[in-house]
């Protein structure tokens, strides 16, 4: 009987059978405070108790049921976000635009780069019709994201929207995919965070950020013609030259317009000639098989053939178009398996089928899942348990999950509070416990950035790293102390907090230690810990600021560090 | 060194009374001053910088003596007429102009060929090999820089020995040996809103993590508060650059500049690292002009800048530029370079014996390239490490720090 089985045939007793699994028991409240360590962004006041109350596997069975990441008592405040009704053309549109800008400062010399700010400026609305800027749509963007992490109920959804945007590492600040990234991450990613891990392949694989970050969009076949590719890059050129106002490049001005000769010449010098295996070799070694998944060079060149013609089409929409004229059309073989010649775009279909359901993707993504969620070192029975699922679903990532969460590995005292928080997570969870939420400015997106985890921001295609070597060091650590204390006092830009929540107003220091014992580390405060806030709160009368200053120790302190 | 000891005494003094007496704060910081002015053997320092990305280090140090660079390389290669000539057969990229007077001074060497045994083309795998020291074994849990530093511990400890800058402790930095990483110097430590929390705060979390935690998060943050005291001390932010010096704007400007000024405050910095992103030229990496141009600039600027703000106390100090992996001989369908293998290192300041180009040149012909397409390796980067760490920083062991390996013929770069 496997251990998956095994925990699903005690489904109903899980919640009693978890705290005999461990040496050391669980407390329904630890268990509580636990899932909602690994499962969501850490408790909100008084949630470790709702949890412990309605029975933690309920509330594990309620974040897998969710189809749609969306909560909609968020869909009120998500609505004042622009990035989420902007399509994805208008800000490639606003993209071009700046880019025709630059270029025709740089024609015009520097003289012109010093043109009046407010004339600048006026231009800058036309182009984009008065509206916000990319890099505004682009920030509003990282703070809806942690107004989702912080505020959602859709915790689970949230932390995978984020494990999957990692492993799918696209950079926002490369050139076109500061216009693609948002399309990217809400439809790309979000829809599939709980779906087929197939599906989601596919779709990152089609998504122009994707295409363009890992310069698949680049690759063409030897030989391939200027005719195959010309059309739209010379119209797009036109539109770049010709700075004229709205949006022209992306919106089809090609009609009626002449290219530029000088602009055509540039093109034409620019024009890909060759394959570019930059995707083929992320995609092998970081999206499916890992680095020992037993590939070859060859087979990194072959995969790099196959997905020629997978682009965009940069005439209209700037969405995935498979370009037949720049496919290889001859045979490859990747790992031992004959792609035979002749074919189009459902070879690079077949491809992803293949890579997909090797065992070794299989065991390369859930041991990353199982780093996640349970240890930074993952637990062979974990992966096994994963693996499993995953052969047992063919691809689902919900049971992915779940067979990690039904894992004994996911609930051994050793593996609890065993993990250091990522910056985002110490953030969202310090916010959470004080009852906080971000404000409608970027602020607290910097202060994200600033503990050294700039959102969407990391340049290599691995993503942020998951182990806590990677995030614990000195000045970290002394960066993670001054936000928590900036923010108990309320002095920390982009956060509205509500002490009030956490732990009423006493003059009894005593009474206010447990309080935060309570409420900010669900009663794991250490002895050492109590005994240093009591301490340095002993001659401050003041009871506001003795509240302060103990929640910002704790925050700050070495227990909450951990998850 | 006697200009910046008295620099020094002077601004802890001011910081004395600027923070108001605080005793215990004080006697400490003076011991572990004190302790330094004993301890740390001729104040040699080893600054690594990571170009990280993979730099084409044929375009960077270009063998323009080598007909195969120009066939291979229409659209990419570096106007003849641009090139700044070392010795005939290889020259210098022009953005890196500043710096030609290092290499007229004997002060700036370069290694060529160099590289990993290891044939993996994945960035990560590559750097992680490079940082740790041993390529092609995963599973060596610290870097090479570390073990030198646990190694060598006649020294008197200071939480500066070892600093990385940046918000995260590189690989090569990690291990057992306590190693600091600092995203800036201006704002590392404890802030409050009012004057007198700041040392409330530093004593109360110093207190807290001294009780509770255990592991890492337990040593980072006691080599923290030491660092802290020490830098309220010595305050090494105030010193201004020297020798009219202007750091190019940046990150690694601002690195290099922070780097200089903590080697000038003499908080017994052995070695410093920092990195710079974005040499992974794949599209449109350009010649004289474009992506890799810039990126050079400012490596050239910052390197140019560093060496005149040290002056004379670049004998003290050698700069190691590093980098993962080459890129292919042949320029790519897209006006860039791919993955490659072999790539070029410099060696500047100390006792380095500069005006040379080091290591076997191997040819660009196509039969002599590794797998076809990159140029060989033919001088194991480990090799030029270990000289730097015997020739410079005196290390007399070398046989943990890079387990199992052993330098075929010397280079001989030092002395």
């Amino acid at each position: 009987m496997t251990r998956y089985r095994h925990f699903a045939a005690f489904g109903l007793l899980l919640a009693a059978v978890l705290p005999a699994a461990s040496q050391a028991p669980l407390t329904p409240r630890d268990s509580a405070r636990h899932v909602l360590n690994r499962l969501g962004y850490g408790a909100t006041p008084g949630e470790v108790d709702a949890i412990a109350t309605e029975g933690v596997k309920r509330w594990i069975d309620r974040q897998l049921a969710v189809r749609d990441p969306r909560d909609p008592a968020l869909a009120a405040r998500e609505d004042g976000y622009d990035v989420l009704h902007t399509a994805a053309r208008d800000m490639v549109a606003m993209h071009t635009d700046q880019l025709a800008k630059a270029l025709k400062a740089q024609a015009g010399g520097a003289d012109s780069m010093r043109r009046p700010a407010a004339d600048a400026e006026r231009r800058e609305q036309r182009a984009t019709g008065g509206k916000k800027e990319l890099r505004d749509l682009n920030a509003e963007l990282m703070s809806v994201t942690l107004l989702r992490a912080t505020s959602s109920d859709h915790q689970l959804a949230e932390v995978l929207a984020d494990f999957w945007t990692n492993h799918f590492n696209v950079f926002i600040g490369k050139g076109f995919d500061r216009a693609y990234f948002a399309d990217y991450l809400e439809h790309t990613i979000r829809p599939n965070v709980l779906g087929r891990f197939e599906t989601l392949l596919t779709a990152t694989a089609k998504s122009p950020a994707m295409l363009f970050y890992l310069d698949n969009v680049e690759s063409v076949a030897d030989g391939t013609s200027m005719q195959a590719l010309a059309p739209g890059r010379m119209q797009a050129a036109a539109g770049r030259g010709r700075f004229a106002g709205r949006a022209g490049a992306a919106r089809g001005l090609g009609r009626t317009r002449q290219p530029d000769p000088a602009m055509v010449e540039r093109v034409k010098a620019r024009m890909p000639k060759g394959i570019n295996e930059n995707y083929a070799r992320e995609l092998m070694e970081l999206h499916t098989l890992g680095v020992d998944g037993g590939y070859s060079q060859q087979d990194v060149g072959n995969v790099a053939r196959i997905l020629t013609g997978w682009g965009m089409d940069r005439r209209s929409n700037f969405e995935y178009r498979f370009l037949d004229g720049a496919h290889d059309r001859n045979a490859k073989s990747v790992l031992g398996v004959a792609f035979p010649a002749g074919h189009g775009e459902d070879e690079g279909m077949r491809l992803l089928k293949l890579l997909a359901e090797q065992p070794a993707t299989m065991h390369h993504v859930s041991a990353k899942l199982c780093a996640r969620f349970v240890a930074d070192v993952p637990p062979d029975g974990c992966i096994d348990d994963a693996v499993r699922a995953w052969k047992q679903s063919g691809g689902e990532i919900r049971e992915v999950v779940r067979a990690i969460l039904y894992s004994p590995d996911f609930w051994a005292a050793a593996n609890v509070q065993s993990k250091v928080k990522t910056p985002l997570e110490f953030v969202v969870s310090a916010l959470r416990a004080v009852g906080g939420e971000p404000d409608a400015t970027p602020r607290l997106v910097q202060q994200v950035a600033k503990l050294g985890q700039p959102l969407f921001q990391m340049t290599t295609p691995n993503g942020y790293p998951e182990s806590q070597s990677e995030w614990v060091n000195s000045g970290a650590l002394l960066a993670r102390m001054n936000f928590a204390v900036a923010l108990a006092g309320g002095r920390l830009p982009g956060a509205m907090v509500d002490l009030d929540r956490v732990v009423p107003l006493t003059t009894d220091h005593v009474v206010l230690v447990d309080g935060v014992n309570r409420a900010i580390l669900a009663g794991g405060m250490t002895a050492q810990t109590r005994t240093t806030i009591l301490r340095e709160i002993a001659d401050i009368n003041n009871a506001r600021d003795a509240r302060a200053l103990a929640v910002g120790l704790a925050l700050g302190g070495p227990e909450f560090q951990r998850q | 060194m006697t200009i910046s000891r008295r620099a020094f005494i002077q601004a802890g003094g001011l910081a004395m009374v600027s923070l108001g007496a605080d005793p215990l704060f004080l006697d400490r910081a003076a011991y572990a001053l004190g302790d330094l002015r004993r301890g740390v053997a001729g104040g040699k320092t080893l600054v690594c910088l990571f170009q990280r990305g993979a730099v084409d280090g044929l375009s960077m140090i270009v063998p323009a003596g080598d007909s195969w660079y120009w066939q291979e390389r229409q659209r990419i290669a570096l106007p003849k007429d641009e090139l700044i000539s070392l010795d005939g057969m290889f020259a210098l990229h022009p953005r890196l102009a500043p710096l030609k007077p290092l290499w007229d001074r004997k002060s700036l060497a370069i290694v060529h060929a160099v590289g990993s045994p290891s044939t993996t083309r994945s960035h990560f795998d590559a750097q992680d090999y490079m940082e740790s020291g041993t390529p092609d074994r995963k599973s060596t849990p610290d870097g090479w820089a570390n073990r030198y530093c646990s190694h060598a511990r006649e020294h008197a400890e200071t939480p500066f020995r070892a600093v990385a800058f940046g918000p995260q402790l590189p690989r090569t930095l990690a291990g057992s040996a306590p190693a600091l990483a600092i995203d800036d110097l201006r704002t590392f430590g404890m802030r409050a809103a009012r004057a007198d929390g700041e040392q409330r705060l530093t004593r109360a979390f110093e207190s807290l993590y001294q009780g509770a935690a255990t592991g890492l998060v337990a040593s980072s943050s006691a080599e923290g508060f030491e660092a802290i005291k020490m830098l309220k001390a010595a305050d090494p932010t105030a010193i201004p650059p020297a020798n009219g010096a202007q750091y190019p704007r940046g990150k690694l400007g601002t690195s290099m500049q922070q780097i200089a000024q903590l080697i000038k405050a003499d908080l017994g910095m052995q070695v410093a690292f920092a990195d710079v992103g974005g040499w992974d030229t794949h599209v449109n990496q350009g010649s004289g002009q474009g992506q890799l141009a810039t990126r050079l600039d400012e490596l050239a600027g910052a390197l140019g800048a560093f060496t005149a703000d040290l002056g004379e106390r670049m004998r003290d100090v050698v700069v190691v530029t590093m980098s993962e992996f080459g890129r292919t001989v042949k320029e790519n369908g897209t006006g860039g370079t791919d993955h490659g293998h072999g790539t070029a290192m410099m060696v500047l300041g100390g006792d380095v014996r500069g005006g040379q180009v080091y290591g076997r040149w191997p040819t660009l012909a196509p039969d002599a390239r590794h797998e076809g397409r990159d140029l060989a390796v033919t001088t194991d980067f480990r090799a030029v490490f270990g000289e730097v760490l015997t020739g410079h920083l005196g290390a007399a062991d070398l046989g943990s720090v890079f387990p199992g390996f052993t330098a075929g013929s010397r280079l001989a770069m030092f002395g």
